[in-house]
């Protein structure tokens, strides 16, 4: 058999380029898998039925109370002043904070989608201290440069703290009641945006499954908050 | 959409300059009042009212849900208004004069007052249109979106703190034996469950000078779907490849061996 030698030297040829090519195949995919990056989201438990604030309800059902009474302010408040920075230690976030009003549709005007985009103050809301929601939107993402300012948003924590700078140079400490999810199509106006009894953050960016043809997240991740103190900058 | 734009900016300014002046409470200068909607009369339903105003022109938003779903074979149409001139709030069981086990839009009239403002899909807002079952949103749930002119006593209701959104609508088989062979108090063709009472919210201030509608758009989905797309593209190649070699190996080695 002339031709053994040669088939055999081909053959082992043959099986040691498969092997490496696997092996290189294997360490791509294990390689680009790992980069993959997604942002974190709250846990289930985080979505659990949210208690409003509102002062209506009681007030509604007893009868006796007098009409549209605005709810009695619990805990720290402090006089209005716009915010400038915000601190999220905890998932890295330092931001200075732009100004954002409504878009044509009434729906919230959201930071523009650039490198090193900002996070930003809802201006129709309450200034961050003062009694009421105060309103703080950030990116999640942009499809050009990646992770925005709130990418790890979903990763707070009830108890996790952060400060928002005001331009009275005073720094508002505020700590994390819950962090949850929606989805946009059930998106709780009144949770969010009603009336509270306390100075009142609301963080938000977007969460969830990404629709590839609507170029829209599925969800929004709001991060409630309380003021539990401040200090001078 | 675009006239709503242009309105913003003077709504805005107008909230400003009230906020800015000293002693003024933040509510004063509101543009926006929200009512949460409790359940009246046994219904299972709830929702949610929004008015942003640019004086006296009103963008009414409105989610409900668990309403009576049917009337007959159609969707149950659910009259609403903006009730105005009362105790501005909501009435309990103890407003039901008759202890048919129903308050009637009449009883609770004492609370919530008379109509002011009819909430209607279109044409008429008046009290007149207050019956108008055509005009009315139906089903089970229904967002509502309009912006109307609200006229002076409406307007001075609402800054009084005295508007109260009433929404209508009974399903009978919740009513007591006695109430389903009652009339309704307002058109007596109509069953008492047709006009009774099933939602009902004060509508406060405010204390956003004014209120986004909805949800946030707030990224652009580069970390949704697969990322490395060319390295995950090559691994693939490259495992193919070698599986594909691995084969053809196989193949040669047991030609050989027989």
């Amino acid at each position: 058999m002339p031709g053994f030698a040669d088939h055999g030297r081909r053959g082992w040829f043959t099986t040691a380029a498969a092997i490496v090519l696997v092996a290189a195949g294997v360490l791509a995919l294990v390689l680009g898998l790992r980069a993959q990056r997604h942002p974190p989201q709250p846990p289930a438990a985080a979505g659990l039925p949210f208690t409003a604030t509102m002062p209506s309800p009681a007030a509604g059902r007893s009868g006796a109370s007098s009409p549209a009474k605005r709810p009695a302010a619990t805990g720290l408040l402090l006089a209005r002043s716009v915010p400038t920075h915000l601190d999220i230690p905890v998932i890295g976030v330092s931001s200075e904070l732009q100004q954002l009003g409504l878009n044509p549709d009434r729906s919230v005007e959201v930071p523009p989608l650039d490198r090193d985009s900002h996070a930003g103050w809802y201006k129709y809301s309450p200034t961050p201290g003062q009694l009421g929601p105060s309103v703080i939107l950030g990116h999640v993402d942009s499809a050009r440069y990646g992770p925005g300012i709130f990418f790890r948003l979903g990763a707070l924590r009830p108890g996790n703290t952060l400060t928002v700078t005001r331009a009275d140079h005073t720094v508002a400490v505020f700590r994390v009641d819950r962090v949850v999810s929606y989805s946009k199509d059930q998106f709780p106006t009144l949770a969010v945006y009603g009336n509270t009894d306390r100075a009142a953050l609301r963080l938000i960016t977007c969460g969830g499954k990404f629709d590839l043809t609507s170029h829209n997240y599925e969800s929004n991740i709001v991060a409630y908050a309380t003021l539990i103190a401040s200090h001078p900058a | 959409m675009k006239k709503s734009l242009l309105l913003l900016a003077p709504a805005a300014a107008l909230g400003a300059a009230v906020l800015a002046m000293p002693g003024a409470a933040s509510a004063a200068g509101s543009t926006s009042y929200q009512a949460q909607l409790n359940a009246l009369n046994h219904s299972s339903a709830s929702g949610t009212v929004m008015i942003s105003l640019n004086g006296s022109q009103a963008t009414i938003t409105e989610n409900v849900t668990g309403l009576a779903a049917k009337f007959g074979a159609n969707a149950y149409p659910h009259v609403q208004h903006i009730h105005i001139g009362a105790k501005g709030n909501c009435p309990t069981t103890a407003a039901d004069a008759n202890k048919d086990g129903v308050i009637s839009t009449t009883e609770g009239g004492a609370n919530y007052g008379g109509i002011g403002t009819t909430l209607s899909t279109s044409g008429d807002t008046s009290p007149a249109a207050g019956t108008t079952l055509t005009v009315a949103p139906s089903g089970a749930s229904f967002t509502y979106s309009r912006t109307i002119t609200l006229d002076s006593k409406t307007m001075a209701s609402l800054t009084a703190g005295t508007a109260v959104v009433v929404v209508h609508g009974l399903d009978p088989a919740t009513l007591s034996k006695t109430a389903q062979g009652e009339k309704s108090d307002l058109v007596p063709s109509l069953p008492l469950a047709a006009t009774s009472p099933a939602l009902c919210g004060t509508l406060v201030a405010s204390q956003m000078s004014s209120m986004p509608g909805g949800a946030a758009d707030t990224g652009g989905g580069s970390t949704s779907g697969v990322q490395d797309q060319a390295l995950l593209g090559a691994g693939g190649a490259l495992v193919l490849a070698g599986l594909g070699a691995g084969a053809l190996a196989m193949r040669r080695r047991t030609a050989a061996d027989s």
